[in-house]
């Protein structure tokens, strides 16, 4: 469950993110590292979307992480005494 | 289009409804594998249908040529979209925007009279749902035969079968991926490397990763994707009236439930016309009882309708047990010329008022689109210089559009400075069909003209040869030096 709240909306937001981004730049004119990037288009395209994704799900992990309540977090300390 | 060899249905009185029970509460991981029946009747013929419509659409489209090229194509590596006639830029995405409000308000407009329509018909994770089961019928039997296949140890007969069942999913997954980047890639392109195998590693990528999606969702994944992963089965509830049209068992006229013989009249007995069969349980693809009342992981399939109207037929009794009515109609008592006159209230006036403004808008946005589109940059690089001949000049770059299918050739003018020309210019560009062409311009004056050091407003024209009509008046400054 905790993985497909961390990798499944990130993926939805990937997807809109990547739609928005390359409308508007044209992946021919981005620079990496100070070069022009020579990749084929559809190469860019893809290592956006899962640059993207990479991005929104670390997003969603550290969402899922601090909802832990904070009994949670004391109880597993005193197991751990 | 139904599924021709489903069983007659048995009436098993008293089986209890136990294991939806179950399943309610439970976490994702450990959630009871839904065993679905299949079913026929009119709102399965209906889906039916829509999964024909739909995919044949989808499967189709790709293969379709016009103008000699896909008819359909979301080129990425051109960064233009062909959709028949039109060709899209990226400076169209106008278009893409209205087009998905036009989505969200239909999705409103339809959701606020008839409830999930779009789930329990039209949605990819029902269409494809639907042809896995199909498949996993024809292969493993019906549900109580799949039950026990899965209950029974590993056997040669039980891995024959689900290797089959697996290898045909896998088939149907693979050629949906194929198809979905056959729509961003050319088809012929991608049937080119086929018999090779030397598709590019991306595109193999995006087959098996959308396949894998595809099978997983369809096959494995199945309702929970509606129930835990659905952004819209969350938020559906918020356009949802008492007007609204949903699927409902009626709990007056079905309660107090229990099995009974054959057409024995249940008020003789004490009893409502539910005869507790459980069917309308079996055969839902989310494994919810409707009787409980309306709830989010309905996706108002209408299956339980379908199955139920079969019993009431079998008990001789009528119909619509359980039916599409509303909140309002099933309290109040209300027929169906009750309900039709309560569709229009403000609610899917507004929706509908807003979704009709959009799509007018729309269409006339499509319409009125310029099939010439001009960017002027001046160049920033050099501001102006004197050139030979006593004669001050800037420099420009045009991006001269041509949005249509055919080559056309314009022409190119400027105006605003007295004796302002363009040098080494024959005054005409040819365009090819839908692309873009730059084009580099040194704009002259002589030296006396205008104040030195001021900026001056000049135009330029471009005009179709063709057709005086497709013409473009693009602004742009002068600079003169000090």
């Amino acid at each position: 469950m905790k993985q497909i709240l961390v990798l499944w909306p990130s993926f939805l937001v990937a997807g809109i993110a990547e739609m928005v981004f390359f409308t508007v730049v044209d992946p021919q004119q981005l620079f990496l590292f100070g070069k022009p990037v020579d990749f084929s288009p559809i190469a860019t395209y893809s290592i956006g979307f899962f640059g993207f994704w990479l991005v929104c799900a670390a997003s969603s992990l550290l969402t899922v992480f601090f909802q832990r309540p904070g009994e949670d977090i004391n109880r597993a300390g005193r197991a751990g005494n | 289009m139904n599924h021709p060899d489903s069983q007659p249905i048995k009436l098993v009185p008293s089986q209890k409804a136990a294991e939806t029970a179950e399943q309610e509460g439970s976490l994702y991981e450990s959630r009871k594998k839904v065993y679905v029946r299949s079913i026929s009747g009119v709102f399965a013929n209906w889906r039916w249908i829509l999964v024909w419509v739909t995919q044949l659409l989808f499967y189709g489209l790709p293969w379709l040529q016009w103008n000699g090229r896909q008819a359909v194509l979301f080129h990425l590596v051109e960064r233009k979209f062909y959709i028949f006639g039109w060709v899209f830029w990226p400076q169209d995405v106008f278009f893409l925007a209205i087009l998905l409000i036009i989505s969200a308000y239909a999705l409103f407009f339809f959701t606020a009279i008839a409830g999930r329509l779009w789930c329990g018909y039209a949605c990819p994770q029902t269409v494809y749902t639907e042809i896995f089961l199909w498949i996993e019928e024809k292969i493993e039997g019906d549900r109580n035969k799949r039950m026990k296949l899965d209950k029974a140890p590993m056997s040669g007969r039980k891995f024959g079968l689900k290797a089959a069942k697996h290898t045909a999913w896998a088939v149907v997954a693979l050629w949906t991926g194929f198809t979905f980047v056959a729509y961003f890639t050319p088809l012929k392109e991608l049937l080119g490397s086929f018999v090779p195998f030397a598709f590019g590693s991306w595109e193999i990528f995006w087959i098996l990763f959308y396949g894998a999606f595809t099978y997983f969702f369809a096959g494995i994944m199945r309702e929970q994707v509606c129930k835990y992963m659905c952004p819209y089965a969350r938020f559906q509830g918020v356009m949802f009236d008492p007007d609204t049209l949903i699927i409902t068992y009626d709990e007056e006229r079905g309660e107090p439930r229990g099995s009974r013989k054959k057409g024995v009249d249940p008020a003789s007995v004490g009893k409502g016309d539910c005869i507790d069969c459980s069917l309308c349980v079996q055969v839902c693809p989310t494994g919810i009882d409707i009787r409980k009342g309306l709830q989010y992981e309905c996706i108002g399939c209408a299956a339980c309708i379908d199955a139920c109207d079969e019993v009431m037929d079998k008990m001789n009794y009528p119909r619509g047990l359980i039916r599409y009515s509303t909140e309002n109609a099933l309290k109040k008592h209300w027929g169906r010329k009750e309900i039709v006159g309560h569709v229009m209230r403000p609610r899917t006036l507004i929706y509908g008022g807003i979704l009709a403004l959009v799509c007018m808008a729309f269409v006339w946005g499509l319409a009125t689109r310029e099939p010439l589109r001009v960017d002027v940059i001046r160049d920033r690089a050099t501001l102006s210089r004197e050139v030979a001949g006593g004669l001050i000049e800037n420099v420009y770059q045009l991006q001269i559009m041509n949005m249509t299918e055919a080559p056309r050739s314009f022409e190119v003018s400027v105006s605003g400075l007295d004796g302002i020309r363009i040098a080494d210019f024959g005054g005409q560009v040819e365009v090819p069909s839908a692309s873009m062409h730059a084009l580099t311009l040194q704009v002259r004056v002589p030296v006396d003209t205008g104040e030195p050091g001021s900026s001056n407003v000049i135009h330029f024209d471009i005009k179709a040869k063709d057709d005086t009509s497709v013409a473009v008046h693009e602004a742009s400054t002068f600079l003169l030096p000090r």
